[in-house]
């Protein structure tokens, strides 16, 4: 098991220092976070809708757009160094290849999210202090569900012609059931409803994140073996 | 006693496109089993 | 006779047997009260759900098959049965607004079936896509069997989320839909369009078959 999770790590710091040297694609990332949380602020009219009523909407449609560029870049990487070749050659085993993968995506997402979440508190006014906890909860639950279909995804569509369009494609079912379940905590958190109305979602948040990242661990070997 | 609503309409819309869909994929499957 | 000409026959009787369907469902069954015409979708609506849902639970089946034996003719199948999912969910998705606006009122709601029907197209519509993306055989094969895996798990989640979301969020209903106690002649009607709507896959599957095999036999890439 540890050496399971050394491999990932390795595979992981690989993606990430690659990333950070460039820093292109995370500086892209959090200037599109920013810029949709201003098109959001001038699209509403706020003396007809109230924020906190638009505010979960708002930060959940930010952060899948933020997950869908932290997949799609990175492709960017694997293609440009013909990475792929050289990792499957070499004897890290496949599930620490994608747990790798898995981390590494996890980290870029997180890092624009952490971002993200000051600035929409700071442009939209929204009261989440004593709730900060169970929103980076439910953050942190529905973007591992985005995120561990998604890694699995990009490794089927690496090498077609349309990758990032049918990525999306592709995904946009499996982002239902975690979008849902985040928008609806995301709502009773900032209304300040009691947690235990949320309790249901958070299970299913849960389930489906146990569920996809059991079940790409499972079938992720096959997208890359013969 | 309420009538019965008038909406024979979305009835017959519903069946003519189901029929369209359904008879439009056989015949797609016929020609394109015909020309090989 | 070959299998495409099975396929053949065995549609074509399903679609003399629809017209069979459409004749009692219009004519010979009676109308709801309170509902009127537009109940009759009902006969068309459901037991093309159940194709569509048939048609995926295989697809799912067979990938999961294909990984375990690598039998290509799981992946021939799987690929037969998504295409005809697709159709038949096509159905539905037409069918199911047009049915729900004088019913509910309104052309969409985000309600458990709908929901279901527009990502359950989705789904297949993203398999074919994958599918016409990878050009080599054994490639495209692995790849369309884990997607198919993966929609065969997600469709519950689906199913649950949205069951959560409207238990919590009860919508207002302009007519009450069909009580699951269905009178005798409306409720044979129904079961008949679901034998013929069966038959009907069977034979377009049949026919899908045949053609990825004829096109093998060819030599042509693309299945």
């Amino acid at each position: 098991m540890t050496d399971l999770l050394r491999q990932a790590w390795t595979v992981a710091r690989k993606d990430l220092l690659l990333e950070f040297r460039t820093r292109t694609a995370l500086v892209s990332a959090l200037v599109f976070t920013a810029l949709v949380l201003t098109v959001f602020n001038f699209g509403r009219d706020p003396t007809a809708v109230a924020t906190i009523d638009l505010a979960p909407t708002i930060l959940w449609v930010t952060f899948t757009f933020a997950a869908m560029l932290a997949l799609n870049r990175a492709f960017q990487l694997e293609l440009e160094n013909q990475a792929l070749e050289g990792l499957l050659v070499s004897p890290l085993s496949r599930t620490s290849l994608y747990w790798g993968k898995l981390l590494a995506n996890l980290v870029f997402v997180a890092l624009v999210e952490a971002v993200g979440l000051p600035l929409f508190v700071l442009f939209f006014d929204v009261p989440v202090g004593r709730v900060l906890l169970p929103l980076v909860g439910v953050i942190a639950l529905a973007t591992i569900g985005f995120v561990a279909v998604g890694t699995l995804f990009s490794a089927l569509v690496i090498r077609t012609r349309f990758a990032e369009l049918l990525l999306v494609v592709l995904l946009l079912p499996f982002l239902v059931p975690p979008l849902i379940g985040a928008v609806q905590v995301t709502a009773r958190l900032l209304g300040g409803r009691p947690l235990s109305e949320a309790a249901g979602w958070f299970r299913l948040l849960a389930a489906y994140d146990i569920g996809f990242v059991a079940l790409a661990t499972l079938l992720f070997p096959f997208t890359v073996d013969e | 006693m309420p009538d019965v609503p008038q909406n024979g309409g979305y009835m017959v819309a519903a069946y003519i496109v189901t029929a369209v869909i359904l008879l439009g994929y056989a015949l797609s499957l016929y020609r394109r089993t015909n020309k090989l | 006779m070959s299998l495409a000409q099975k396929g053949r026959w065995i549609a074509l009787l399903g679609l003399v047997l629809l017209a069979g369907v459409y004749v009692r469902a219009l004519a010979f069954t009676p109308l709801e009260r309170f509902q009127g015409p537009a109940q009759k979708i009902f006969y068309l609506h459901v037991p093309a759900a159940w194709s569509a849902m048939l048609a995926m639970g295989l697809v799912g089946l067979c990938s999961i098959l294909y990984l375990i034996v690598k039998d290509a003719r799981f992946d021939r199948f799987a690929a037969a049965s998504a295409e005809v999912g697709t159709a038949f969910s096509l159905v539905m998705l037409t069918t199911g607004p047009i049915w729900a606006k004088p019913i509910w009122g309104t052309w969409w709601t985000w309600d458990a079936r709908l929901t279901l029907t527009l990502f359950l197209f989705f789904l297949f519509i993203g398999y074919l896509l994958l599918r016409g993306a990878v050009a080599e055989p054994g490639l495209r094969a692995r790849y369309s069997a884990v997607l198919g895996i993966c929609g065969l798990v997600l469709l519950p989640f689906i199913h649950l989320s949205v069951y959560l979301f409207r238990t919590l969020h009860p919508q207002p209903i302009v007519l009450k839909p069909s009580s699951p106690s269905l009178p005798g002649s409306m409720l044979v009607t129904l079961l008949v369009s679901f034998a013929v709507f069966t038959l009907l896959y069977v034979g377009f599957v049949t026919q899908r078959y045949a053609l990825a095999l004829l096109r093998e036999a060819q030599g042509r890439e693309h299945a």
